[in-house]
């Protein structure tokens, strides 16, 4: 009965000391291999207004991710995430319709990130921007 | 639950039958002592060096132009990036110096006498290809260390006649140490080597297997059954002790002191594996001064140097190689216990003084 006591303590030690040793082994390379945070350039982001023609759009890095910045025909600026919100392709811009579609799917969306069809829930996430002295502000 | 698990197993494939001839049934001689967990520790090293090899991947670039840079962001930006490379560059020195114990305590007991030629011919194989991933994997970081090192360690091939500067040259891939040879340098440390080594390692337990363990030659009444060269019959040990638990446990208790050693250096002495040319990137146009190889290389450098001709100085060491790989079919006589063999005892001290001295004056000119 003595024994039997001992044996599961004992046992329970050598668990709880293998539980701790993993961990401390597994902490380190969880973290050696998760991504870090605040990865991918500036969170803001600052492109002539000179740099884009009406009709035209930008795509670029934005906060890790990637973006458009559009000037619609009548010279309304728009930025946009540009990964799609189906299954986060990443759209194109479609100049003579002056839409954006998805090439994965078939999405469409409008200048301001709507959806015009296709599989796509929700409309494209805008991000702010001011516009000061000719320079465009994104973020 | 587990023992449903166990039980659901065994339904199946027949686990319990594997148990009991492998682990529970697997009988060693009663006089079996620590040295024989040697080997264990060395499976729990490749495996520890091939899985922080695989996570130093995630981020290293195989680049001259990157290299360093990836190494250096490595140590100081990627978190415990220092502590996963760490652990493979002294990793890999242990790795070595556990081989040599291995093999030094295979050499004092006379394990590698009939029938077990072929154990030692295989062990005495992973040492050389142990040396080879050393090697290659030194000029990965491609600082000054490594590169000037590789440029020493290629040029000794130099010193074989007629091809040698043809075979430096393939070594290289190119006439000087450069992007080339990491490159493949490279894919031989990362690819071709580990493989390699697996197979081998893979070879050396199947040996064992076959030929059964042997008894040490001394410690407590032997259950040891002479071997005859009449007919193949494996070396069983009736009336030993049980692998599982018995031995499992003596395993543990050596892979636990290795820990012990191996995070105590890691944490408290990681300069072991650098010099100070080890945090300079590689530079063809300036040769540091006092470059030298791994300590474990030091002899055979030394070698190379007392020599007059370079020819002579390689020429003694593939004769020692030989000797050394050859050595079960040279040294035949049944007689295994080292005191029962002043000759060869004095031999092998010999032989090992001599090598430390080589690497201490290597170490010190
Ligand atoms: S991902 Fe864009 S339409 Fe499916």
């Amino acid at each position: 009965m003595e024994n039997e006591g001992r044996r599961k303590f004992l046992g329970v030690c050598v668990a709880g000391a293998t539980a701790a040793a993993a961990v401390a082994a597994g902490y380190p390379v969880f973290r050696y291999l998760a991504p870090k945070s605040g990865q991918g350039g500036a969170a803001k982001l600052v492109i002539p207004v000179g740099e884009l023609k009406e009709g035209d759009a930008k795509f670029f890095e934005f906060a890790g991710s990637s973006a458009v910045l559009i000037k619609t025909k009548s010279g309304e600026l728009v930025a946009l995430s540009a990964v799609c919100t189906h299954l986060g392709c990443i759209v194109q811009w479609v100049k003579e319709k002056q839409q954006f579609l998805c090439p994965c799917h078939g999405g469409q969306f409008s200048t301001d990130g709507t959806v015009l069809g296709g599989p796509p829930p929700r409309p494209l996430a805008k991000i702010p921007l001011t516009v000061t002295e000719g320079n465009i502000t994104i973020g | 639950m587990l023992k449903r698990l166990y039980r659901w197993l065994d339904l199946r494939i027949g686990v319990g039958e594997i148990v009991e001839k492998e682990l529970t049934g697997y009988l060693l001689p009663r006089n079996i002592n620590e040295w024989y967990s040697l080997g264990s520790v060395l499976l729990v090293i490749f495996a520890l060096q091939v899985i922080t090899g695989m996570l130093l991947m995630i981020y290293y670039v195989p680049d001259a132009d990157k290299a360093f840079k990836s190494v250096t962001f490595i140590m100081n930006e990627v978190p415990y990036g220092w502590l996963i490379r760490l652990c493979h560059a002294v990793g890999s020195n242990m790795m070595v110096a556990v081989l040599i114990l291995h093999m030094l305590s295979t050499l004092l007991m006379g394990s590698y006498k009939a029938p077990r030629e072929l154990n030692w011919v295989t062990g005495f194989t992973l040492l050389a290809l142990v040396q080879g991933i050393s090697l290659t994997g030194y000029l990965a970081p491609w600082s000054q260390l490594s590169f000037w090192a590789t440029t020493v360690a290629t040029n000794s091939a130099s010193a074989v006649p007629v091809v040698g500067p043809y075979l430096v040259e393939f070594l290289r891939g190119g006439k000087l140490v450069g992007p080339p040879t990491l490159g493949r340098f490279f894919a031989l440390h990362a690819a071709v080597l580990p493989v390699v080594i697996a197979a081998v390692i893979g070879a050396h337990l199947f040996l064992l297997k076959r030929t059964g363990i042997s008894a040490p030659p001394f410690g407590r009444e032997g259950t040891a059954n002479p071997f005859e060269a009449q007919q193949y019959h494996y070396q069983g040990h009736p009336g030993g002790i049980p692998f599982f638990p018995n031995y499992v446990l003596q395993d543990l208790t050596s892979i636990s002191i290795y820990f012990a050693v191996f995070l105590a250096v890691v944490f408290f002495w990681p300069g072991m594996p650098f010099t100070p040319d080890a945090f300079v990137p590689a530079d063809p146009f300036k040769t540091p001064a006092h470059i030298k190889p791994e300590w474990y290389f030091l002899a055979n450098y030394q070698t190379l140097k007392i020599f007059p001709s370079e020819l002579l100085g390689l020429s003694v060491q593939a004769a020692a190689m030989t000797f050394l790989a050859l050595l079960p079919f040279i040294d035949r006589s049944p007689e295994r216990h080292p005191l029962k063999r002043p000759v060869f005892l004095t031999l092998v001290i010999a032989g090992i003084l001599l090598w430390i001295a080589l690497s201490v004056w290597g170490h010190l000119s």
